[in-house]
């Protein structure tokens, strides 16, 4: 018998990107939780009109419920990172692949909503947070196109299984 | 060589492979349309959002507008170094302390509230001060831009107005009230709990004179009434200059208001358990807590 076992053809590239945006976006998140939790006393930012990161990061919209949006930067990019791993890209059927874009699309929407405050609640700009945002939007396109690209042979042969299309 | 003929079902099955490959290139076309349409939305939006920023702040406003959002940007973010650099700066006055063992809330935050008047030149005076200080533990809305009166001592002086702004704080609430305009026409009303607080603590034994204003009360700890530097410094400038000049700490008004605000920040931080320690910890405002223990 000669029939190869099917496999899930992930994009080369998809995988280390979207590692290394969930990298450098923990680091930036975990800057600006180290930030929060001691007083943001060591904030290297400039603190201009437009730019100022204290304003940012002090002010009420700098939490939900009680938790620092920068502490849900963390488990953010730490949960993308998980869902990000080589196995996780690779294994087979929809369930994982749902649950990264889902995320994906979760902390676009929430990087976006950010965004809004700083520019028109706040009326100034945090680069740390930008930079968080931006790698945000770089992760949801990176696996947003990676998912699309994916060909799983296995879901080709399980409605062969069944029967269906 | 004899060639095998491929059996129906054999047939059937590969047919069957193909087709599911074909309908697999076919969703995965059409999901990539998605996400590339997707993409494109958030892109749309993050576009709209900087036209919209850049729009509402130019040429669709009105000028006075634009004149005012420029006097209020410039007064509600006096850098730190400009603070750090005046330390207590040529500020006259400290809040001071409320004798006895109260304590104003709002929010689960300490409240400052702040009575004045838009005809009243101390007021006018203090203002700047106050926005300074609490735009270090937050961001005002809507402040608007007055002048005192045109017949009272320092004449027209320029300012800001606590009338229909809003504040939000992680550490501060706040209530400004400016009870009449600068025709002394009736103006803000102070709901029930507010006034309790005023015509308590703004009266003898708490003052010298009653009801006089601007008061303020930081927290039912400490509280500022009238002016804390001279007025004068303020005489003949526009909004704009005042302002800016809060952005030089070589200035005399520099010196005056972020000196007050300093002397404001410092009791404030006492309140806030020393929160924001960026602002808290700050060479300015240490300067100024510590003029102020030694008074």
């Amino acid at each position: 018998m000669d029939r190869t076992t099917p496999e899930v053809h992930v994009p080369a590239w998809a995988i280390p990107t979207s590692l290394v945006v969930c990298g450098l976006g923990l680091l930036d998140a975990a800057y600006l939780t180290f930030e929060h939790y001691t007083a943001s006393t060591t904030l290297a930012c400039s603190e201009t009109a437009t730019v100022n990161c204290l304003r940012v990061t002090t002010s009420s919209y700098a939490d939900v419920l009680g938790i620092p949006f920068a502490v849900l930067g963390v488990v953010f990019f730490l949960g993308m990172g998980l869902l990000c791993l080589p196995a996780a890209w690779r294994r087979p059927g929809r369930p994982l692949r749902l649950l990264r874009v889902a995320g994906a699309v979760v902390g676009v929407l929430v990087a976006l909503y950010l965004v809004w405050v700083e520019l028109f609640r706040l009326d100034a700009i945090c680069l740390y947070c930008t930079g968080v945002h931006v790698l945000t939007f770089v992760l949801f396109v990176v696996v947003a196109l990676g998912s699309a690209a994916i060909v799983d042979e296995t879901l080709a042969s399980e409605r062969e299984y069944d029967g269906s299309t | 060589m004899a060639r095998r003929k491929a059996q129906p079902q054999e047939t059937t099955a590969r047919q069957a492979k193909l087709a599911e490959l074909r309908a697999q290139e076919a969703r995965r076309r059409r999901q990539m349309s998605i996400v590339m349409a997707a993409i494109g939305v958030v892109l749309v939006v993050i576009v709209g959002f900087i036209i919209a920023k850049v729009v509402t702040t130019s040429s669709s406003t009105p000028a006075a507008s634009q004149a005012a959002a420029k006097v209020v940007k410039a007064a509600t973010t006096v850098p730190p170094s400009a603070f750090d650099k005046v330390g207590t700066g040529a500020a006259q006055a400290a809040p001071q302390p409320i004798s006895g063992n109260h304590s104003l809330t709002a929010d689960g935050k300490p409240k400052v509230l702040y009575v004045g008047a838009e005809y009243c030149p101390y007021c006018a005076t203090e203002r700047w001060a106050v926005v300074a200080a609490l735009s270090r533990f937050g961001t005002f809305s809507d402040l608007g831009t007055t002048r005192s009166s045109s017949t009272d001592v320092y004449a027209n002086t320029a300012t800001l107005s606590f009338h229909g702004a809003s504040y939000s704080s992680r550490y501060l609430s706040f209530a400004g009230y400016e009870t009449q305009d600068r025709q002394n026409l009736p103006l803000d009303q102070l709901p029930p709990e507010d006034k309790k607080v005023f015509q308590k603590f703004d009266f003898p034994p708490y003052t010298q004179s009653e009801g006089s204003i601007p008061f303020v009360d930081l927290g039912g700890k400490y509280m500022i009434v009238g002016a804390s530097y001279d007025p004068s410094v303020l005489q003949g400038k526009s909004h704009l200059q005042i302002a800016q000049a809060m952005n030089d700490p070589n200035s005399d008004i520099g010196k005056a208001v972020d000196g007050t605000a300093n002397l404001i920040t410092a009791r404030l931080c006492q309140l806030t358990g020393q929160q924001p320690g960026a602002v808290c910890k700050s060479p300015g405002v240490t300067a100024a807590a510590k003029a102020m223990s030694g008074s």
